[in-house]
């Protein structure tokens, strides 16, 4: 059932993520995607202040290899150390001096070519963390050393003043991501089609569902009353969005596509949200990565640039507003190991893409690859410089609320704001 | 048109059509109907009895009464061994994977027989239906806390080959002496695999175990400094499990770090080459150490009383547990009998975990045991696993040593509550799971056949909520299913026919049924 399992019996921990994605998967996507509601949206139904910027975080689990995706080409120590599995130079597309895209990025060169979409190399945690688990608690916690569980979109979120009862959505209905975890609340459901009261359905000719329960728990004012009262005036502000038409066919037929599918219609929805997670699975290559003409990050890379390049084209006049940001909790090994995979290593590519981008371009600094047998490409930009820039030129946020003793370095990957 | 068509359905079906016309325009009157069904416990008896237990239903009520009342329940519930088991003893059998050891395990996945991972999620079904069947009601609470306390999450490269084994040497320890439970589980493979202790040596101390030690398990921060927490480390080098070979657990003497260590008032001077007997030493000092007593007595009173128990409370929890030499039962002994319990009624938010297991008991569904391999799947035996994770917890499953919130506002998220419910809908229909599970028909929920209908809600009030219908609930079931309280229900009726589910899932998803 998930090839994962029988690949990779050293990390039962990132298969196990992905069969339970495939489980939850029978009553929902099987991507996970989360949704959080806008801050500016009113407490009364039916109110919702659009949002100006929409930030979409597209997580990479199981640490994509970002040295296959983004290729630094002129690097010789890349060919020596991946004798089967590196991609060719003369397959690079949009190369320049140093890196190239994968040849199955293909789908996403007009983005590139148009200055839409950029790579930032070298990016990652400040010290390496080889766990899935505690890295992508650890990235998305993004405050080391407080021991206060709020995620750095949750605090996004906290930054502004208002309160909205639209406070998220996680759709796959599953374990709300760290970023997310924190005092601002999020709601969770199958899909978009599924946000809604179960057993508030057609059959219910009097709406006798939402009565009934209104009836018990409008006088309640425990948390949980609290939070029941948050389920009715998200629902309504909510409802534009099952009004949205479904483009799910324009995208692959993949996790990915459906998720990013759901998630544009959410922004087509236009009712205010501002971040979005979208979570995809199986990136964990420790065998079997491939080649450049065919394998597993070979369908990962075109399944990946295919639902990006579906989800820029289905968001209609929202475009203008959306940044897409792809991370994942660590990059991998430089050396290819005995399996013809990649193990855990420490420093990543992360792509920009759509609103503010300043694209076609690869930005970090270069550190340089070495081949003796663990050694990792080091981190050279913090991850939350990368993200700072983007919630500070998108959101206008203090990114000093939203990334604590953290003093982002410049990148210059994104445009001012408002200029 | 709904008002129209009652009074024609209240006229024809009761006959009683005096005053009708006259009272169209007045509200309905809800006043709850009495329905004599089996004793109740006292509301009182019901609220202490429903915090040390997973739900108060029928048959429980029957146990507490056996008993002769709450509080002698309680006390035969600190004696487990004493209370026979039989539906929770043989679950085991069901997984018998759970019975096999660290080397067989890693064999087996070795072999692409099994991954242990699937071993694990055995493993968590295995805890949730032993909460749901067991009679030892306290000691699957305590067991639940103290494993979430130590958490090793059953997610991980290594420590899946012994977390069953883990929580074997929890759920013997929880009701006896801190002390112990300490030196039992951070000696255990699982915790020394979980937070890096197997590597940790003289030369190149790991210090993962040592802090979380110090920070979550014992005295908690404030109480140490950074000197502390390498010396905490440096007790414990030695401890280590034979990793990727037959994954046994072994002392490597070669890798203690000898010497004097000092962590706050414990010195030592370690001078053997086996750090057994220090650590020992070391550990029963922690488990005495006046800030873990706040700490463990704040734990208990947090899970048990409420989110914000009095520092009166603590310290006196404190004061017992210190006095009784770490042991536990005196400690839930003297928090069984305070006033701060008694008044806590409803204060605890259950969780996912909680919450799908008091389900399963309150519809009285009946589980099956699955078949092994992917035949069994769907059955609910397996498929529950995916319902609570769908709630937001499934058990074990924190990725943090910290283990999983224990307060109410971590569980009343909306997406919490729209998740229970999708939950509760879909049991309360049947529909979900489908295999290996036996539900009861909506007939079997009326006391008998015709039934009025407020009397039917004060009857499943009793059996769901194990306490009287109110106004209030009548009301909302009335909504629900848009039927008239005094409304006569027979077997045609489209309540019986196809709306029973509305009606039931409006108990579990009331304020009653959410809280403990």
């Amino acid at each position: 059932m998930n090839p994962t399992t029988t690949t990779q019996p050293c990390c039962p921990e990132f298969a196990r993520i992905s069969r339970r994605g495939l489980f939850s998967g029978a009553l929902a996507l099987a991507g996970a995607t989360t949704v959080v509601g806008s801050a500016a949206i009113t407490a009364s139904a039916a109110a919702s202040t659009p949002a100006d910027s929409v930030l979409v975080v597209l997580s990479l689990r199981g640490a994509a290899d970002g040295l296959s995706l983004v290729v630094p080409h002129a690097d010789p120590v890349y060919y020596s150390a991946r004798p089967r599995i590196a991609v060719p130079a003369d397959r690079l597309l949009a190369k320049d001096g140093m890196f190239g895209l994968h040849p199955k990025l293909a789908p996403l060169l007009p983005l590139w070519e148009s200055g839409q979409l950029a790579a930032v190399q070298a990016t990652g945690l400040a010290a390496p963390n080889r766990s899935h688990f505690s890295a992508m608690e650890e990235v998305e916690d993004a405050d080391p050393g407080s021991d206060v569980r709020t995620g750095w979109l949750n605090r996004l979120i906290g930054t502004d003043a208002g309160r909205s009862p639209l406070q998220g959505f996680n759709v796959s209905g599953g374990v709300v991501p760290t970023s997310l975890y924190g005092p601002e609340p999020v709601m969770s459901a199958g899909n978009v089609a599924s946000v809604h009261i179960p057993g508030d359905d057609k059959w219910d000719l009097t709406k006798g569902r939402r009565s009934s329960l209104r009836r018990m728990w409008d006088g309640n004012s425990t948390s949980l009353g609290t939070a029941m009262k948050s389920v009715f005036d998200a629902l309504d502000d909510f409802a534009p969005v099952i009004d949205t038409p479904d483009h799910a066919d324009a995208y692959p037929r993949s996790d990915l596509g459906r998720a990013l599918s759901e998630v544009a219609r959410v922004i087509r929805g236009n009712v205010g949200v501002e971040v979005i997670t979208v979570d995809q699975g199986d990136w964990d290559m420790h065998s079997d990565l491939g080649t450049a003409e065919r394998g597993w990050l070979y369908n990962n890379a075109a399944d990946l640039a295919a639902s990006i390049a579906a989800f820029f084209k289905d968001l209609g006049d929202q475009r203008s507003k959306v940044t897409l940001v792809t991370i994942s909790e660590f990059g991998r090994r430089v050396v290819e190991n005995a399996s013809m995979g990649l193990d855990h290593g420490y420093g990543n590519v992360m792509f920009l893409a759509g609103a503010g981008v300043k694209g076609g371009k690869y930005y970090g600094t270069w550190p340089g690859l070495t081949d003796d047998g663990d050694s990792d490409l080091l981190v050279t930009t913090d991850y939350r410089s990368v993200l700072a820039e983007v919630v500070s030129t998108r959101f206008g946020a203090s990114t000093a609320a939203v990334f604590p003793r953290f003093q982002p370095e410049t990148v210059g990957a994104m445009t001012s704001l408002q200029t | 048109m709904a008002v129209r068509r009652r009074l024609v359905l209240g006229g024809a079906a009761t006959g009683a059509a005096v005053g009708l016309a006259g009272r169209a325009d007045a509200a309905p009157s809800y006043s709850p109907a009495h329905h004599k069904g089996a004793p109740l416990l006292s509301p009182r008896a019901r609220h202490l009895v429903g915090r040390f237990s997973y739900g108060v239903t029928p048959a429980l009520a029957k146990q507490v009464r056996a008993a002769g009342g709450a509080r002698a329940w309680f006390a035969a519930q600190l004696d487990p061994a004493s209370i026979a088991d039989p539906a929770a003893d043989g679950l085991r059998d069901w997984w018998p994977s759970l019975y096999r050891d660290a080397t067989d395990l890693w064999n087996r996945q070795r072999e692409e027989i099994e991954g242990v991972w699937e071993v694990m999620a055995d493993y968590q079904r295995w805890v949730l239906i032993r909460r749901i069947r067991s009679r030892r009601q306290v000691l699957e609470m305590v067991t639940e806390l103290w494993e979430n306390h130590f958490n090793v999450p059953v997610n991980g490269d290594a420590q899946g080959f012994w977390r069953a084994q883990y929580g074997d040497v929890i759920r013997e320890g929880a009701l006896g002496r801190f002390e112990d439970l300490l030196i039992g589980v951070i000696t255990h493979p699982a915790m020394l695999i979980n937070l890096d202790n197997v590597s940790s040596s003289a030369s190149h101390p790991n210090e993962n175990l040592g802090r979380e030690l110090l920070e979550l398990h014992t005295v908690g921060r404030g109480h140490y400094g950074e000197a502390d927490v390498k010396d905490s480390a440096r007790i414990l080098t030695g401890w280590s499990v034979d990793m990727w070979d037959t994954f046994q657990a072994e002392y490597r003497q070669k890798w203690h770090s000898r010497g004097p260590v000092k962590v706050m008032d414990f010195t030592h001077e370690n001078a053997d080459a086996d750090g057994r007997a220090v650590t020992r030493q070391y550990l029963r000092y922690l488990a005495h150490h006046p800030a873990t007593a706040q700490r463990v007595a704040r734990k208990l009173a947090v899970k048990f009383v409420s989110d914000t128990p009095s520092q009166a409370l603590v310290d006196h929890l404190a004061k017992v547990y210190l006095d009784h030499d770490t042991a536990i039962v005196p400690v839930l002994q003297a928090l069984f009998d305070t006033q701060e319990l008694a008044e806590s009624v409803g204060m605890k938010v259950r969780d996912p975990g909680e919450d799908l297991v008091a389900t399963y008991r309150a519809l009285d569904v009946r589980l099956q045991r699955p078949p092994e391999g992917d035949g069994g799947d769907r059955y609910a035996a397996n498929a529950l696993l995916w319902q609570v994770d769908g709630i937001g917890a499934k058990p074990f499953d924190w990725p943090r040593p910290d283990g999983q919130p224990i307060d109410n506002r971590a569980w009343s998220s909306p997406s919490r509550l729209l998740a229970s419910m999708d939950v509760h809908v879909s049991l309360s229909g049947g529909w979900w799971p489908d295999e290996g599970v036996t539900y009861h028909p909506p007939a079997w929920w009326a006391p008998k056949l015709p039934v009025r209908f407020d009397v039917l809600v004060d009857h499943m009030s009793q059996v769901i909520l194990h306490r009287r219908s109110t106004a209030e609930l009548l009301e909302a079931c009335c909504l629900a299913v848009d039927v008239e309280p005094r409304e006569r229900i027979t077997r045609d009726h489209g309540l019986i026919k196809w709306n029973m589910f509305r009606l039931l899932t409006t108990f579990l998803d009331s304020p009653a049924f959410l809280t403990r």
